[in-house]
């Protein structure tokens, strides 16, 4: 039991890293980022790759993840430059669709859709129960740093430019804010963290495929934001941590119902995915931890 | 001193803590998990998969279980998706404590699952067909009953061949078989003087009609179809209506009867079907279409009947319901010789009687290498006539 309670603390710690992702792009810029999954796997397949094959060492295989994050963000942003809203949603769905396309096919590159397994994870794996409680802390850690740092960043004068331009950009242009430049930092920023969770994902269970990043993670990721309250790291972070806490809890809940075969369990868990949803739209629209409005200097 | 006896109280707590696990492992009923897709691509099979296993113990835990003790069984959903099935396989693992794994699908989910199994001394028996699976460094945690595709592979060469065709396109999405597949269909086809194209597509697109003409363009006498059913339904509809007059062949598990009742029988009328299959009149192969409720149980269901009638008998000869027993003693029931027994009440019974096994399945004779591959399978060739699947030999 215990072990297995460290391994979704490890996995939720990997989704409280992608929700600091969306919570800056979306909570924060406005910008509606669908394709979360692909710079989940860019990141992932950046690292594995070097590491697996390159043999560089794991730190260095997670700097390289963000630094290919950054860079993929920064390319989708500036190519879609004036999509806002619904026309980003759809364009940026459609590019995390075709890494997924591009990881399965170019099998030189990524492995096909046999995807890369052993992936060396830095620390070594017959510790048994040592090694899930460091890679507990490793990702705990990082996801601290990541959350401080963003908390920082989103209260700055950058991250009060960003709320401008998320409420209305041809005001905050008005007010001389450089909106493009602006979208772009934090995109390119919020897409690196995305590939960081990627990279760790990776190493911690030592296997990846194309397989893995399909829309449904990004969904979820939605789901613990919107939970949390999307304008704020620390509602991200523990949506992210109640999301998996759900998800879990609703296994255990449909094997003590009554006369309920395995597949409608199945099928009950997946709508309650749905039902929650909407029940936290209608009862906490702001999500459990909402956007404070911060005041005015004195 | 009082840190002493604290560290004391603590180890003997921890102990205390510790020891009922380990009694437990020994006692009490016998866990066993199935890891099928309930949900997902892989949602047409595995609840049937499921339903199955829960079928067969049903019926050992009538007749006494395994030397007395029950067998309990946990059906989780992978969602046909690896990071799902991985969290499902842990919570098996660590909360249930199974001791064994049965089912898994989808290649992917088996090789991201496959690792949690063997450093934690769990059993893990797939369906999952592509080649890497037994190649990966499991020391005998893992079995397949699958073929796997090198094998499968020729076998549709062969039968291209023989239907009389030269000028061959197999069109499937881009799986972890896809390559591996043809690339053992080109050695016999190519022997022939024919030859094989491949076209990949993507399997989740609502009509494959451009994907169609660019096939037919080539003229090819026989269409070789490498999709599962949703997929394969579309591709079907979208060739009959492109006017495709040469034969058609695929794997019976994507053709199966649910989905030839789906589409009228123009549209399916003479389809060829492979899929491993037991040696004619094989009662476990009866069994299995009583329990799943068609004449027609596809090859998923046939195997894990065959992958839980075997652990089950494994554990009774090695008397010992832990995964190291499964894996130190399948092999000393599914081959070797001794009495030929097709299910595990029977085999149980002979097993406490003293005397040796053989088993021979539903989906095979499940005679095991080393790396986890079984030795031989026959197939079952089928065509489709009048939306029906009619037997044309098993060889």
């Amino acid at each position: 039991m215990v072990s297995y309670v460290v391994f979704l603390l490890v996995v939720a710690g990997i989704y409280a890293l992608l929700a600091q992702s969306l919570c800056l792009a979306w909570g924060v810029t406005g910008l509606v980022n669908l394709g979360l999954a692909g710079f989940f796997a860019i990141g992932a397949y950046a690292s594995a790759t070097l590491t697996k094959w390159g043999g560089a060492p794991v730190p260095v295989g997670l700097l390289a993840a963000m630094l290919a994050g950054a860079v993929a963000g920064f390319v989708v942003c500036v190519s879609t430059l004036r999509l806002r809203d619904d026309y980003l949603a759809i364009v940026t769905l459609g590019f995390a669709e075709a890494v997924r396309v591009v990881a399965s096919n170019e099998i030189w590159l990524t492995g096909g859709t046999d995807g890369i397994s052993g992936i060396p994870a830095g620390l070594p794996r017959d510790w048994g129960q040592g090694f899930h409680l460091a890679a507990l802390g490793i990702v705990t850690a990082i996801l601290g740093l990541v959350w401080f740092a963003l908390r920082r960043l989103v209260a700055s004068p950058w991250g009060r430019a960003l709320r401008a331009v998320r409420e209305d950009q041809i005001v905050a242009a008005v007010a001389g804010k450089r909106v493009t430049r602006l979208k772009a930092e934090a995109f390119a920023i919020a897409a690196a963290i995305a590939a960081l969770a990627g990279a760790l994902y990776g190493h911690y269970t030592s296997y990846i495929a194309p397989e893995i990043f399909q829309p449904l993670i990004t969904i979820y990721v939605f789901l613990a934001v919107t939970a949390g309250g999307n304008g704020r790291p620390t509602g991200a972070a523990i949506g992210a941590y109640l999301l998996i806490a759900f998800l879990e809890a609703t296994r255990f809940a449909a094997e003590i119902l009554p006369g309920v075969s395995a597949v409608q369990a199945a099928a009950l868990r997946e709508a309650s995915v749905g039902v929650v949803l909407i029940l936290l739209l209608r009862l906490r629209p702001r999500g459990l931890f909402p956007e404070r409005n911060q005041k005015a200097p004195a | 001193m009082i840190i002493t006896t604290r560290r004391t109280a603590l180890i003997a707590g921890a102990s205390l803590l510790a020891a009922p696990g380990l009694v437990r492992a020994q006692e009490g009923p016998i866990r066993l998990g199935t890891l099928t897709p309930l949900t997902g691509a892989g949602g047409p099979y595995g609840p049937v998969m499921a339903n199955g296993v829960r079928a067969v113990v049903n019926e050992v835990n009538a007749a006494g279980g395994v030397r007395g003790r029950q067998v309990q069984l946990v059906s989780e959903d992978d969602q046909t998706n690896p990071e799902a099935g991985v969290r499902a396989a842990r919570k098996l693992i660590d909360v249930d404590r199974v001791a064994t794994i049965m089912g898994t699908w989808a290649s992917a989910v088996t090789t991201a699952v496959a690792p949690l199994c063997w450093e934690s001394r769990t059993f893990l028996a797939t369906v999952s067909g592509a080649d890497s699976i037994t190649a990966l460094p499991h020391n005998g945690w893992l079995i397949r009953t699958q073929p796997n595709t090198t094998l499968q592979g020729r076998k549709f060469g062969e039968y291209v061949v023989e239907l009389g065709a030269r000028k061959a396109v197999f069109m499937a999405p881009q799986t972890p078989f896809t390559q591996s597949q043809v690339t053992n269909m080109k050695p016999p086809i190519e022997a022939a003087g024919g030859s094989i194209d491949l076209l990949i597509y993507d399997a989740t697109k609502p009509s494959l009609r451009t994907e169609v003409d660019q096939v037919l363009r080539a003229r090819p006498d026989i269409i070789v179809l490498g999709g599962y059913t949703p997929d394969t339904t579309v591709l079907l509809r979208d060739i009959f209506r492109a006017g495709f007059r040469g034969k058609l062949l695929a794997y019976a598990y994507s053709v199966n009867q649910q989905m030839i009742s789906s589409l009228p029988n123009d549209v399916t009328e003479g389809i060829h079907t492979l899929a491993p299959s037991p040696a004619e009149g094989t009662s476990a192969f009866d069994r299995v279409k009583r329990i799943a409720g068609t004449d027609n149980p596809d090859p998923y269901t046939c195997q894990i009947y065959d992958q839980i009638n075997l652990v089950l008998m494994a554990m009774a000869v090695g008397n010992d319901a832990t995964g190291q027993g499964i894996r130190d003693n399948i092999r000393k029931v599914s081959q070797g010789g001794g009495d030929r027994v097709d299910n595990a009440v029977d085999g149980l019974r002979a097993i406490a009687a003293g005397r040796k096994v053989d088993y021979d399945g539903a989906s095979g004779p499940c005679d095991f290498t080393d790396a986890g591959d079984i030795t031989d399978c026959k197939f079952r060739y089928e065509q489709v006539r009048g939306g029906r699947q009619v037997l044309i030999r098993i060889a």
